[in-house]
C-alpha cells in the first residue's frame, strides 16, 4: 500500500489539473481516470472516489468535459469521460500556470 | 457556450432530479463493479474481492452525497426540499394548517375588503387624462371659534369672477344632479339630469363620441336649449340611433336639442343620464352658492400660479366675508379633485382601515401563540436535527418555509374573503352612495393582500424562530420535558393585547349600534304605519305656472282618494326623514321682533298633516280655503315656537312680509342642511300651503326637491303603488313616478351611511370577538393537554375537579381580565375620535361600557369552561400508569 495525501490536502486546482491530463490521451471512466492519475504520478496521488466524483461531476457541469455510457474493456457498463473544446483550453491555462508556479516554487527552494 | 452548459445542467439538476440521481447511481455502483473486477483479476477471492472494493468506494452513499453537495443550484434545490417537506408538514397537521389558514383568511380578507374602498376612494386616479391636473376649489376659514377647510359653494358672482381672472385654469361648474321627465316617444320617463357649463367636459378632458360640448354661448342665461346624452341613455332609450345629433328631444316639457353624445365609459363626477348647460347667472339659482367648481391647470401652470390668481379673483368677496364676522380670514385653494369628492368619506374609511389592522394585530397573536406551541411541540425533532448536525440556520429556514407556505395559502384564501366580503358590502350600499364608479379587486389591493400576509406571517413567525435559538439539546431529548411556564406567559400577554384591541372595536361599535338606534327610535312625531309615498319630478316648465301646479296637486290628490282603502292623500315638497329646503323668515313680533333667521320651509297641501296624523298643538291646519288670493299663512313646529317665541303660543302671529301663524305641530325629524349636526334632527320647521308658493319659487325649489304624494291606507292596499301611479297618470298622464316608498325606506335612505358604519364595525368587532375567543380557547385547552400528568397527581392526591379547574381556567380568565381593564384604558383614549359620527350618546356610555364587559367575560368564561371540563375525564390512575 502507497502512501497517498489526504483528498482535502490535494489541492482543487491540482485535481482538476491531474484530471484534464489524464483524460487528454482520450476518453477514460471513473476508475480508469483514477489509475492514471496514479500511474502518471508515480503512485503519488491516490484519489479516492469520494474526491474524484465531485470533480468529475462540477467539471461536466463546467463544460470543461463531457460523459456518455460505454463497454468497459471486460464488458462492464461503464461511463466514460472526454474532455471538450473548452476542456482543452482549461488543460493549456492550467498546465501553464502550474508551471509557472513549480518553477518558482522551485527557485524559492533553491535559494539558501 | 459556457454559459449554455452550466445553464444546462443547473436546469438539469433542478428538474430532471430523478435521472441524474439514477445516472450518479449507475455511476458509483459501475464503479464498484470496476473495482471488483480489478481485484478479481488481481488473484483475490470474491469476498475479499468485494470487501477491498467497498474500503477503497468508501461509502456509495457517502460518495453520492459529496457530488450532491457540489452539484449547481444545490442550495435552491435544498429550498425546494424544505418547500417539500414543509408543505407535507402541513399536510400532515391538518387542524394546524386550517386554522392558521382561516385565521389568516378571515383577518386578511377583511383587510382586503376594507383596502379595497382605501384603494377606489382615495388611491386610485380619476378616470380622465392627467387626474392630476384635475381639482375643486376649497376654502379655509380661521376666526375666532378655529378653523375649517371645506368644499367652496359657488354663486353667480363667483363663477364669473373666476371664469374671467384666472387664465392658469380651464374652470366649469355644475349645479346639484336632479330627477327630470324625459319624454321619448310615447314614453315618458325619469332620468337624472346634471346641469353644467361650457368647459365642463374640457375639464374633465371627456370628448364626445358624435356630435360636440356645450359652446360658450349655449351657456349664457335664456341661451339655447340643448342637450347631451350618456352612451346608456342613447342605447337605450334612443336605440342608439345613429342621426340622433340635431333631433330634439322633449325635457322637463320642453324641446332640447341634441349636440352630443357621450364616450361609453365616460364617467362624470355627477352620475347623470343627461347634461344640460348651466346658463349661470347672479341671479335665481346663482344668487346663492349653489354651484360647485371643477378646474383643469393649463400645461406649465402651477397650481401655486392659479391659487394665487383665485385668491386675486375673489378677494373682494373675502374682505366682504371678512368683514361681516369680524377677526375671521378666507382663504381659497385647490385640493385634487379625488380629493374634493371623498373627504367626507375619507375619516370613515380610515378609521375603518385602523379597525381592520386592529383585528390584524389580534389575528398575529393567536397565530403566534399557534406557531409557538407547535414549536414547543417540535423541540425534541429540533433537538435531534441540531443534534445530527443541523446548523440553526438550516433549522429556521426550515420555519421560515413553513411560515412563509401559510402566508401564500392564507393570502389567497383571503382574497377570495375579500371578494365576497366586498360583495355583500355592496348589497348593503345604496345605489350612487360612493362617489366612485366601481370598487374593485386590482393589482394594488392584490400585492396589498400578499403583504400584508406575509408580513403577518413574519410577525407571528418571529416567536418561533426566537424561542429555537435558545432551545436546549440535553433537556429536550430526554422526551416529554418539563411544563413550559415561559410559554404560557408569553401567550397570557398575547391574549390581555388581543381582548384589549377586542374591546376598543367593541366599544367603538357599540357606541355606533347605540348612536343608530338613538336615530331610529327618535320620538316621529306623526304616524308612519299605513302611509305610502310617491316621489316625481315637477321640474318641469308647464309647472312653473302657479295654475297648472295647483291644478295638478288638487287632481291627483283626488283622484289617489278614489283608490279603495286609501283614506287620505295630500302633497308635501317634503316628508319626515327627509332633506330639507332652507329659506329665510323674518320674525315680525315677539321678543325676537325684527330677527331675520333661518328655517326649514314645507309647502304641503290641505291634508297633509292628517294624512301623517302629526298631532297639532295649537290654532288649526290648512283647509282648501287657504287659497293663492286670501291671507297668506303658515303652520310651525313646535321647535319654532320655543326659539322665537320662548315656547308661547305661536298662533296670531306674523311673520315676513304678512303671513299669518295660524297653527303649531309636533316636531318631526329631518335631515336638515341647516344646521347639520346629525343625520336626523329637530329644528324649526315652517310650513306653507301649497297654493300660496310663490310663482318665482317653483321652478327653483324643484330642481332640488321631488315632492312627496302621500296616502294613508286603514290596512294593506294590493296594488297601491300601481293604483297611485295611475291616479297620478290621471292628473297628467306624462308625470311618472321616480319611486315609491313606505316611511321605514326613508327613514333607511337618510341613515344609510349610519348603518353602513355599524354594519362594518360590528362585522369587524364580531371577528375580533371570535378571534379572541379561539385564542382564550386554545391558550386553556393547551394547557389542559400539557398538563395532564400534573393534574392526574393532583386529583391523585385528594383535589376535586373543581379546584383543578380553576386553577387552570385561571390562566384564561386572569388574562382576559387584564386585557379588559386595558381595553377600557384604551378606549378612554382612543374613542374620542368618534364624537363626530355618534349622536345622543356620549363616548363614555354606561350601557355600552357595561355590554361590553358582559360580552367578553361570558365568551371568556365559555372559552375556559369548555376545555376545562376535559379534566372531568382525566383518570388520575390512568395517567399515572403511563408515566
Amino acid at each position: 500500500m502507497s502512501l497517498s495525501p489526504e483528498p482535502s490536502a490535494l489541492l482543487q486546482g491540482t485535481l482538476d489539473l491531474l484530471i484534464l491530463k489524464s483524460l487528454a490521451s482520450g476518453e477514460l471512466h471513473g476508475l480508469s481516470i483514477s489509475r492514471r492519475i496514479q500511474q502518471i504520478t508515480g503512485g503519488t496521488f491516490v484519489v479516492k472516489p469520494g474526491s474524484l466524483f465531485p470533480a468529475l461531476h462540477r467539471m461536466e457541469e463546467e463544460g470543461w468535459t463531457s460523459s456518455f455510457w460505454g463497454d468497459s474493456e471486460n464488458n462492464r457498463r461503464a461511463k466514460y469521460y472526454r474532455l471538450t473544446k473548452a476542456g482543452r483550453k482549461q488543460l493549456e491555462a492550467e498546465s501553464k500556470r502550474w508551471s509557472r508556479i513549480s518553477w518558482a516554487i522551485a527557485q524559492a527552494l533553491e535559494v539558501s | 457556450m459556457r454559459l449554455y452548459v452550466k445553464a444546462r445542467s443547473f436546469l438539469r439538476n433542478l428538474f430532471l432530479t430523478e435521472r441524474v440521481e439514477q445516472d450518479l447511481g449507475l455511476e458509483v455502483h459501475s464503479h464498484l463493479q470496476l473495482l471488483i473486477d480489478e481485484n478479481l483479476r488481481a488473484g483475490m477471492s470474491r469476498q475479499e474481492a468485494q470487501r477491498a472494493a467497498r474500503m477503497e468506494l468508501g461509502g456509495a452513499e457517502q460518495v453520492k452525497q459529496q457530488v450532491r453537495e457540489r452539484r449547481l443550484g444545490e442550495s435552491l434545490h435544498s429550498w425546494i426540499t424544505d418547500c417539500r417537506f414543509g408543505a407535507r408538514q402541513l399536510y400532515k397537521n391538518p387542524g394546524f394548517t386550517l386554522t392558521v389558514v382561516l385565521t389568516l383568511a378571515l383577518s386578511v380578507g377583511a383587510n382586503t375588503a376594507i383596502f379595497s374602498l382605501v384603494n377606489a376612494l382615495l388611491l386610485k386616479r380619476l378616470p380622465y387624462a392627467h387626474p392630476e391636473r384635475i381639482g375643486t376649489l376649497y376654502e379655509h376659514v380661521t376666526s375666532s371659534r378655529g378653523s375649517f377647510d371645506f368644499r367652496t359653494g359657488v354663486d353667480g358672482e363667483k363663477w364669473e369672477l373666476l371664469r374671467d381672472n384666472t387664465p392658469a385654469l380651464i374652470s366649469a361648474v355644475s349645479g346639484s344632479t336632479s330627477g327630470v321627465n324625459l319624454k321619448a316617444g310615447s314614453r315618458v320617463q325619469y332620468v337624472r339630469n346634471n346641469r353644467v357649463s361650457a368647459r365642463y367636459f374640457d375639464v374633465l378632458a371627456v370628448q364626445p363620441i358624435r356630435g360636440r360640448n356645450f359652446s360658450e354661448d349655449e351657456d349664457r342665461p335664456n341661451g339655447p336649449k340643448v342637450a347631451i346624452l350618456t352612451y346608456g341613455l342613447w342605447q337605450n332609450v334612443f336605440n342608439a340611433d345613429p342621426g340622433i345629433v340635431g333631433q330634439t328631444i322633449l325635457l322637463r316639457s320642453e324641446p332640447y336639442l341634441v349636440v352630443g353624445v357621450l364616450p361609453q365609459n365616460a364617467i362624470t363626477p355627477s352620475n347623470a343620464d343627461v347634461f344640460t348647460p348651466l346658463q349661470p347667472s347672479r341671479s335665481g339659482e346663482g344668487s346663492g352658492s349653489n354651484f360647485t367648481a371643477v378646474t383643469r391647470l393649463r400645461d406649465g401652470m402651477t397650481w401655486q400660479e392659479a391659487d394665487a390668481q383665485i385668491n386675486r379673483a375673489w378677494s373682494s368677496l373675502g374682505q366682504e366675508f371678512e368683514k361681516n364676522s369680524s377677526g375671521a380670514k378666507v382663504t381659497y385653494y385647490s385640493v385634487p379633485l379625488q380629493k374634493g369628492v371623498t373627504d367626507w368619506l375619507r375619516p370613515q374609511v380610515l378609521g375603518l382601515m385602523l379597525a381592520a389592522g386592529f383585528i390584524l394585530l389580534i389575528a398575529c397573536g393567536n397565530l403566534a401563540a399557534l406557531t409557538l406551541m407547535r414549536m414547543l411541540r417540535r423541540t425534541s425533532e429540533v433537538a435531534t436535527r441540531l443534534a445530527l448536525g443541523a446548523s440553526s440556520w438550516q433549522i429556521q429556514r426550515q420555519f421560515w418555509v413553513e411560515n412563509l407556505l401559510l402566508a401564500l395559502l392564507g393570502g389567497a384564501v383571503a382574497i377570495g374573503v375579500g371578494f365576497l366580503a366586498l360583495r355583500g358590502l355592496f348589497l348593503l350600499l345604496p345605489p350612487r352612495f360612493l362617489p366612485v364608479a366601481s370598487v374593485s379587486l386590482d393589482a394594488r389591493v392584490m400585492t396589498f393582500t400578499m403583504i400584508v400576509s406575509v408580513l403577518t406571517s413574519v410577525l407571528f413567525g418571529m416567536f418561533p424562530a426566537l424561542v429555537v435559538r435558545r432551545v436546549d439539546l440535553r433537556s429536550s431529548m430526554d422526551g416529554r420535558g418539563a411544563v413550559r411556564a415561559g410559554g404560557i406567559r408569553t401567550r397570557q400577554s398575547l391574549i390581555v393585547g388581543e381582548v384589549a384591541l377586542t374591546v376598543v372595536l367593541l366599544s367603538g361599535s357599540g357606541l355606533l349600534i347605540r348612536s343608530l338606534i338613538h336615530l331610529e327610535t327618535l320620538p316621529p312625531g306623526f304616524n308612519p304605519t299605513g302611509v305610502m309615498v310617491a316621489k316625481a319630478s315637477l321640474d318641469d316648465v308647464r309647472y312653473h305656472d302657479p295654475v297648472a301646479f295647483r291644478r295638478l296637486l288638487d287632481e291627483s290628490t283626488a283622484a289617489m282618494r278614489q283608490i279603495p282603502g286609501v283614506v287620505n292623500a295630500a302633497v308635501g315638497l317634503s316628508l319626515p326623514y327627509e332633506g330639507t329646503l332652507n329659506d329665510g323668515v323674518r320674525i315680525r313680533d315677539g321678543q325676537e321682533a325684527g330677527a331675520q333667521a333661518g328655517t326649514d320651509l314645507i309647502y304641503v297641501t290641505p291634508g297633509y298633516f292628517e294624512v301623517l296624523q302629526m298631532p297639532l298643538l295649537a290654532g288649526r291646519f290648512f283647509t282648501d280655503a287657504d287659497g293663492p288670493d286670501t291671507q297668506h299663512v303658515a303652520v310651525v313646529n313646535q321647535s319654532f315656537a320655543r326659539k322665537f317665541y320662548s315656547g308661547t303660543n305661536p298662533v296670531g302671529r306674523y311673520i315676513n312680509k304678512d303671513t299669518m301663524i295660524v297653527g303649531e305641530v309636533a316636531d318631526v325629524p329631518l335631515s336638515s342642511s341647516l344646521f347639520p349636526i346629525a343625520p336626523l334632527m329637530v329644528e324649526q320647521t315652517m310650513y306653507i300651503p301649497s297654493a300660496q308658493v310663490p310663482g318665482t319659487y317653483l321652478g327653483l325649489i324643484h330642481v332640488w326637491f321631488q315632492p312627496d304624494w302621500v296616502v294613508r291606507t286603514a290596512g294593506p292596499v294590493a296594488g297601491l303603488t300601481a293604483e297611485m301611479q295611475s291616479a297620478l297618470a290621471k292628473a297628467d298622464p306624462n308625470l311618472p313616478a321616480s319611486g315609491f316608498y313606505r316611511m321605514k325606506d326613508l327613514l333607511t335612505r337618510t341613515l344609510a351611511t349610519q348603518r353602513i358604519e355599524v354594519a362594518l364595525l360590528g362585522a369587524m368587532a364580531a371577528l375580533a370577538l371570535l378571534l379572541s375567543t379561539v385564542g382564550i380557547f386554545a391558550l386553556v385547552a393547551n394547557m389542559v393537554a400539557q398538563r395532564t400528568r400534573e393534574i392526574g397527581i393532583r386529583m391523585a392526591l385528594g383535589s376535586t375537579v373543581g379546584r383543578v379547574m380553576l386553577q387552570i381556567g385561571r390562566s384564561g380568565v386572569s388574562a382576559s381580565l387584564a386585557g379588559v381593564v386595558l381595553g377600557l384604558a384604551l378606549s378612554a383614549g382612543a374613542l374620542r375620535v368618534m364624537t363626530s359620527v355618534i349622536y345622543g350618546v356620549g363616548v363614555y356610555d354606561v350601557t355600552t361600557i357595561f355590554v361590553v364587559v358582559l360580552t367578553i367575560s361570558a365568551v371568556t368564561l365559555l372559552a375556559t369552561v369548555l376545555p376545562a371540563l376535559r379534566i372531568a375525564s382525566i383518570d388520575p390512575a390512568r395517567t399515572l400508569r403511563e408515566e
